[in-house]
């Protein structure tokens, strides 16, 4: 069904919007600079307001940057209209139109290019047919569900062929359940035609199930841009190791790098974690980021830290501890509780590291 | 966007257009002052031939040329200074002879007495100021009898107004057509969105011109005294003892028709929404009928049985020298027709206070009374100000009531109309319906700003849907009896509207007689016609106006969007007879001159009806989703291509209202049109006054009665197709 695949590129795009009230200047985004390559998925991943919604609406077409450039498929589309640009988006709600039934929805995009009655129809129901809903074309969108209705509107949005395909927290309006479903169907169809796509959520689990790569926004400013994999296991800052999964962080002192291992002290004990941010010196306070499953419980005195087990989580494949300690209450997962022991509730414990997934990040810094 | 390369463009090309725009109305004024030059040469040379040669005959000369041509500033000089020996000088004008005596030295005046020496006229260069005038002077020679010299000249000073006025048009054109390029020109230059930017500009020009032009023309003219600034205009107005006495009975009958309405639209709306009478459906409909009924009608109706040959006052009851005209009549009349506005607001008032309240209330065993004084009351307060505030402002704009029934009561709103066609005294017109603005636009904006974000009405949870029944069953009684009372003399007004078609003679003759219809119909055909002509044009204009310019306040970000907005609906807010006088003044004058043609009317309609169905469709446009429509456009439609797949068949139903009104109240229009009507373009309800006056009730009623099918048919095909679009509006405010 597509016809190409483009890369996507914004240079330095920055949106200054005038508050309503105050009428002072709000930055919503700070010189986001960064490419997709043609065909790949890319999630912005942020908390509400931090200009993610503004970047995939500058790409649209629905927002002008104040500054900066966005190049579509090598061209310059920085000031075409919505209609002037080969993007489709796909609408947090959805946006279909009430008067119009499933079919002519869908059927719009190729009405207004003009495109002949017998190839318009054959197109439409292809395209119902790859959402899976060739038999609703006749129903009217009030009479869908919220899934049926995502899906109309995603069948929109491919059936002219877009470019671009740009999703803007698409599955926020749907159940959990459903969620997973359609989670799994867009990717599956996006990967199907190749095409460059732009997805905006605030779910960490839907970003990082979906996406080659990850950007994380915050207050405007991109903060970092990986894959799912470096993103959870690499984070360059407290904010990105906090916002993309469960974390726990110790502070520590810098005391020197040695043998591939950057060495920290943390209440009068040594650790040697294997990662680090750049840009730390000896003698610097820094934190150490910790996962749950890069926790590990033993007996009283062992670890770097002493506790006590507040409760545990039994989740079926693993068990999570909440232990009270000094550091505030950390979360251990233990996976295959049946190989492992699991301490029960109020008994004294330590919590040691595992040092080669921990990292040492620059303190202050979230 | 702004590149240098598209700067650079449009400099040079409003450049080129400027250059175009100069030398065309330059060459348009200069052959216009050739054209006029020419005739005011053969003008002042044809005044010198007349004149004679003897000295005794100069000043009967002078006389009778001045008499001939008035206006026109002569000296004769007999003889020629510097060539003949006696040099003899008069002139009809002492002005003139000094600025002669003056400048007879210069080089420009000897220019022309050596060109009239050798027989030839000569207009010198320049215009000079005489008194308050601004002259050019003209030398022609006085030929002798033989005709081969110069027995000596006359000056010839002739008003050089007409030129002047030509040249400010053609300036004043000339720099309308550079603005409009420029403006249009750059919107396709530099706007990624050039379609929304023509709609703006059209918008606000269509505003400029016939909203605010209009306006500042009436409020300049009361300011002016001989073309000069002046408060006269106002000192006049101000210490007039009978202009004051206007004032104060219009706020006066405002103040008793607000009250009555309001208590009496409370009765009914309290009746049909807190109690459990029976046929509310036919209560409501009463209640709102006289809402939409054309002018005239009620008070026709009134007269007809209560009026000075009254079947009630007159023929049932033989009273004499009763009179229905004045502060009581007016009164009634505006209570009947403005109560159901009071009604509308309060039963929307009502209908949203969750009676779950009133339950807890009488569960914490408060009385009926008590639950009614201390929770509905108080919830309703807001609701009961708004409207007598609405029904006031309603009440000072009504012209048509009082025109027929004020008697010799005073109102400010027909003192003005008065002013202007009876007494041709427009600034004092102007002055007056200016006057009237004070209290309307006070209470219109208390009522905008104050009380309506006054409003308790705050939904919390589910309301429940049910009434509670605050009336005790002798209350209720007490309830139904009155509102059907009123609902029967409702339906009494309108019974005598139709009765009056068939009755020979009211009031003197009662036989049965079809002769009315048959010359109402005739005589009122031309009128009835053009009516429904103009408001059929002046409709789907208003209509797709209004939509577009909802868009554009709802949709789109520009600057001087609050300003327009607030153009578009000062029609709202201002009495008829103010937009009547102030479009009467505008247009009866170049450039745009409009009077007594059918596009005045037309504008007039539209320009009205704008602010209502502006309002429709700004409400309905905020209940949907932008989303649909970024939808359309990321699908490759444009502006236009949205607007007419998407957006109007979303707003359908308030595109539909807002034309059905448009039409409805173009149909009874009176404040504004009477002003602007002619003997070719005339309106059906000036037609209607003018069978009143002459105390044809018959030929009134039957028009009226026409007025009244046509207005239902219209609002009855409108509720229909609103009706099927009503399914559609659902799915759009869920979204």
């Amino acid at each position: 069904m597509n016809k190409r695949s483009v890369p996507v590129r914004l240079e330095k795009v920055t949106k200054i919007f005038k508050d309503q009230k105050t009428k002072a200047d709000v930055i919503a985004v700070n010189e986001a600079d960064f490419e997709l390559a043609p065909g790949e998925l890319v999630t912005l991943l942020g908390p509400s307001g931090c200009g993610k919604t503004t970047t995939l609406r500058m790409i649209g077409g629905f927002e002008l940057p104040t500054r900066g450039r966005i190049m579509i498929g090598g061209e310059d589309v920085t000031f075409l209209p919505p209609n002037g640009r080969a993007t489709a988006t796909v609408f947090q709600s959805y946006g279909l139109f009430p008067h119009l039934s499933v079919f002519d929805n869908v059927a719009y995009g190729l009405r207004i290019r003009k495109v002949a009655r017998e190839d318009l129809r054959r197109r439409v129901e292809e395209a119902l047919a790859l959402v899976g809903l060739a038999d609703l074309a006749q129903r009217a969108p009030s009479r869908l569900s919220g899934g049926q209705q995502q899906r109309v509107a995603l069948a929109r949005s491919l059936v002219v062929e877009p470019e671009v395909l740009l999703l803007d927290e698409p599955l926020s309006n749907l159940d959990a359940l459903l969620r997973e479903q359609m989670r799994v169907e867009i990717r599956r169809i996006q990967k199907a035609l190749g095409i460059t796509a732009v997805y905006v959520t605030h779910d960490r689990v839907e970003a990082m199930s979906l996406s080659d790569r990850v950007i994380v926004m915050k207050d405007g400013v991109v903060r970092q841009i990986g894959t799912p994999n470096a993103i959870y296991e690499d984070p360059n800052s407290k904010f990105v190791a906090g916002f993309v999964g469960k974390v726990a962080f110790f502070p520590v002192s810098i005391e020197g790098e040695e043998g591939g291992a950057m060495l920290c002290g943390i209440a009068g004990k040594r650790v040697r974690a294997r990662k680090w941010a750049a840009g730390l010196r000896a003698g610097d306070r820094a934190v150490l980021m910790a996962r749950p499953e890069s926790l590990r419980l033993g007996e009283a005195g062992a670890g770097i830290a002493d506790g006590t087990v507040s409760a545990n989580v039994y989740l079926g494949s693993s068990v999570e501890s909440f232990v009270k300690t000094e550091y505030g209450e950390l979360l251990v997962q233990i996976d295959d509780p049946a190989e492992k022991r699991v301490w029960p509730e109020g008994a004294r414990v330590s919590v040691s590291l595992n040092e080669a997934l921990v990292r040492v990040l620059p303190e202050g810094d979230d | 966007m702004f590149t240098k390369k598209k700067i650079i463009a449009f400099i040079a090309a409003c450049a080129v257009f400027l250059a175009l725009d100069v030398w065309m109305f330059g060459a348009m004024t200069t052959s216009f002052a050739k054209a006029v030059g020419e005739g005011q040469v053969q003008l002042a040379a044809a005044i010198a031939r007349s004149a004679p040669a003897e000295s005794e005959a100069v000043d009967a000369w002078l006389a009778s040329a001045s008499e001939s041509y008035p206006g026109i500033g002569l000296l004769y000089s007999r003889g020629i200074p510097d060539l003949d020996d006696v040099v003899d000088a008069s002139a009809n004008d002492e002005g003139l002879f000094d600025l002669y005596r003056a400048q007879s030295n210069s080089p420009a005046f000897a220019k022309g007495i050596e060109a009239a020496s050798y027989l030839e006229t000569q207009a010198i260069a320049g215009s000079y100021r005489l008194g308050e005038r601004r002259v050019s002077l003209l030398f022609a020679p006085v030929p002798s009898k033989e005709g081969d010299s110069a027995i000596g000249f006359v000056l010839v000073a002739l008003d050089d107004a007409r030129v002047r006025a030509f040249a400010g048009l053609a300036n004043a054109l000339a720099t309308i057509a550079f603005l409009v390029f420029a403006l249009g020109f750059g919107i396709a230059t530099f706007s990624r969105d050039p379609l929304t930017g023509y709609a703006i500009l059209a918008l606000f020009a269509v505003a400029a011109v016939f909203v605010a032009y209009p306006l500042f023309e009436a409020l300049k003219l009361t300011f002016l005294k001989n073309g000069r600034f002046s408060f006269a205009v106002w000192c006049e107005v101000l210490g007039n003892r009978q202009y004051l006495q206007a004032l104060w009975g219009s706020v006066k009958l405002g103040c008793l028709t607000a009250t009555l309405s309001t208590a009496l639209g409370f009765l009914f709306a309290f009746s049909v929404a807190r109690t459990t009478i029976r046929g509310k459906k036919l209560l409501t409909a009463l209640a709102t009928m006289p809402v939409i009924s054309p002018p005239f009608s009620l008070t026709l109706s009134i007269i007809l049985l209560f009026g000075n040959n009254g079947l009630v006052t007159r023929r049932l009851l033989g009273l004499e020298g009763f009179s229905i005209y004045g502060l009581g009549g007016l009164a009634l009349v505006q209570t009947i027709s403005m109560f159901p506005i009071a009604f509308l607001t309060l039963s929307g008032v009502l209908q949203a206070i969750d009676s779950t309240l009133e339950e807890a209330s009488l569960d914490l065993n408060a009385s009926r009374w008590a639950t009614f004084r201390r929770v509905t009351l108080p919830l309703a307060a807001p609701g009961i100000l708004s409207s007598w505030l609405l029904v006031f402002t309603n009440s000072l704009a009504d012209f048509a009531n009082p025109l027929l029934l004020a008697g010799s009561y005073r109102v400010l709103s027909v003192e003005s109309y008065i002013e202007v066609t009876g007494m041709n005294r427009l600034s004092n017109g102007a002055a007056l319906s200016i006057l009237l603005l004070l209290p309307t636009l006070t209470a219109f904006f208390a009522q905008r700003s104050w009380v309506a974000k006054k409003s308790f009405v705050v939904v919390t949870g589910k309301p429940s849907g049910r009434l509670s029944d605050l009336a005790s069953p002798g209350l209720r009684r007490g309830l139904a009896a009155a509102v059907y009372l009123v609902s029967a003399f409702i339906v009494a007004l309108y019974g005598t509207i139709v009765a009056g078609c068939f009755v020979k003679n009211w009031g003197i003759d009662y036989s049965f007689t079809l002769a009315n219809i048959g010359e109402a119909l005739t005589r009122g055909k031309d009128a009835l016609l053009s009516t429904l002509l103009l408001a059929g044009i002046a409709t789907p204009i208003a209509g797709i106006l209004s939509m577009v310019a909802a868009v554009l306040v709802v949709r789109k970000r520009f600057p001087g969007k609050r300003l327009l907005e607030a153009l578009v609906m000062t029609p709202f807010a201002i009495p008829g007879t103010l937009i009547g006088i102030s479009y009467v003044l505008a247009f009866n004058k170049q450039p745009i001159l409009l009077v007594g043609t059918a596009a005045i009317l037309v504008i007039n309609y539209v320009v009205r009806e704008l602010p209502v169905g502006l309002e429709g469709g700004v409400a309905t446009l905020r209940q949907i989703d932008p989303a649909i429509e970024e939808a359309a456009a990321d699908l490759g439609a444009d502006q236009a291509t949205i607007f007419r797949t998407v957006v109007l068949p979303l707003i359908r139903p308030a595109f539909i209202s807002s034309m059905s009104y448009t039409f409805v109240r173009s149909m009874t229009a009176v404040s504004a049109i009477i002003f602007l009507i002619s003997a070719r373009w005339y309106h059906i309800t000036i037609q209607i006054y003018n069978f009143s006056e002459n105390i044809r009730f018959g030929l009134a009623s039957v028009l009226s009665t026409a007025l009244i099918i046509i207005v239902l048919a219209v609002f009855g095909l409108m509720r229909l197709l609103v009706r099927q679009s009503e399914n559609l509006e659902k799915t759009v405010s869920v979204q």
